[in-house]
């Protein structure tokens, strides 16, 4: 299918691909934020936060830059939502770091 | 479109940013209801939405090829496992309604049910959309509400793991 693509829409195998990267990520997240009975009762240590929004700040681009194909756009707009994005996780991550204060 | 998204996305981040700072004023209370959640549900719910993704980007792809009749199949996949999600949810609702959990229980569940609500909603007027474009799949429309579609999709990766994962 890829071959008869007429412009600049992301191939079949590279959707494929960052499919399987997001799937791989969320099962990633899941380990990372250590999900059996004992450790739900304690809060994550903040390498372990650090890792799931992480994993979900590269979920984020991805589906902006492959799923969205924001990569074709302006660089405004594409500075736009990876700013957006950058903030809103760093002021979701100051807020769980400061409840460990 | 790009300003509908952007639009959406900054109303959901500010939700997120509250979320976690009125977190950090209660942990205790924010854990232990986190507890009642099922994770696995939500992480479930996070894989059909992303291959529901996968499906819609392939929608734009079989359009752009002239394909109209690859187009409407990847669009009534999308638009299926959509549905999943949704009963899923639902299926998460009833159990936590049953158990006596709802929105005025504490602020942890009163964030829970709206943030959960309104995506839910934002879902079910997506399945609408795509409907409408599977019906007329002029390249245009696929491209406009698989792109609404995709932002449905981001909104749920960022809310899953505020909601069941993060402690």
């Amino acid at each position: 299918m890829d071959k008869h693509l007429p412009d600049d829409l992301p191939g079949q195998s590279r959707l494929l691909k960052t499919w399987l990267m997001l799937m791989a990520l969320t099962l990633f997240s899941m380990w990372s934020a250590q999900l059996s009975d004992e450790s739900r009762a304690l809060s994550l240590p903040i390498w372990s936060v650090a890792l799931v929004l992480l994993s979900v700040g590269f979920k984020v681009q991805q589906i902006l830059m492959v799923y969205l194909n924001l990569r074709v756009s302006s660089a405004g707009w594409r500075g736009g939502f990876l700013c957006l994005l950058a903030v809103t996780i760093l002021l979701v991550g100051l807020g769980y770091w400061s409840a460990k204060g | 479109m790009w300003v509908l998204i952007l639009s959406e996305m900054l109303v959901f981040s500010a939700f997120f940013i509250l979320f976690a700072w009125q977190r950090a004023q209660e942990p205790a209370l924010f854990n232990a209801s986190q507890q009642l959640l099922d994770p696995v549900a939500g992480g479930l719910n996070t894989m059909v939405l992303l291959t529901s993704g996968l499906g819609a980007a392939l929608a734009v792809q079989a359009i752009a090829a002239g394909n109209s009749r690859r187009c409407r199949q990847w669009l009534t996949l999308t638009m299926v496992l959509g549905l999943v999600f949704c009963v899923i949810k639902i299926i998460e609702y009833a159990d936590k309604l049953g158990a006596g959990l709802t929105p005025e229980t504490n602020t942890f569940f009163s964030y829970y049910y709206l943030l959960t609500a309104f995506h839910l909603a934002h879902v079910v007027f997506g399945l609408g959309l795509l409907a409408l474009a599977t019906w007329h799949n002029s390249r245009e429309n696929v491209e406009t509400v698989t792109a609404f579609w995709h932002m449905v999709d981001l909104i749920w990766v960022m809310l899953y793991p505020l909601l069941y994962l993060l402690r």
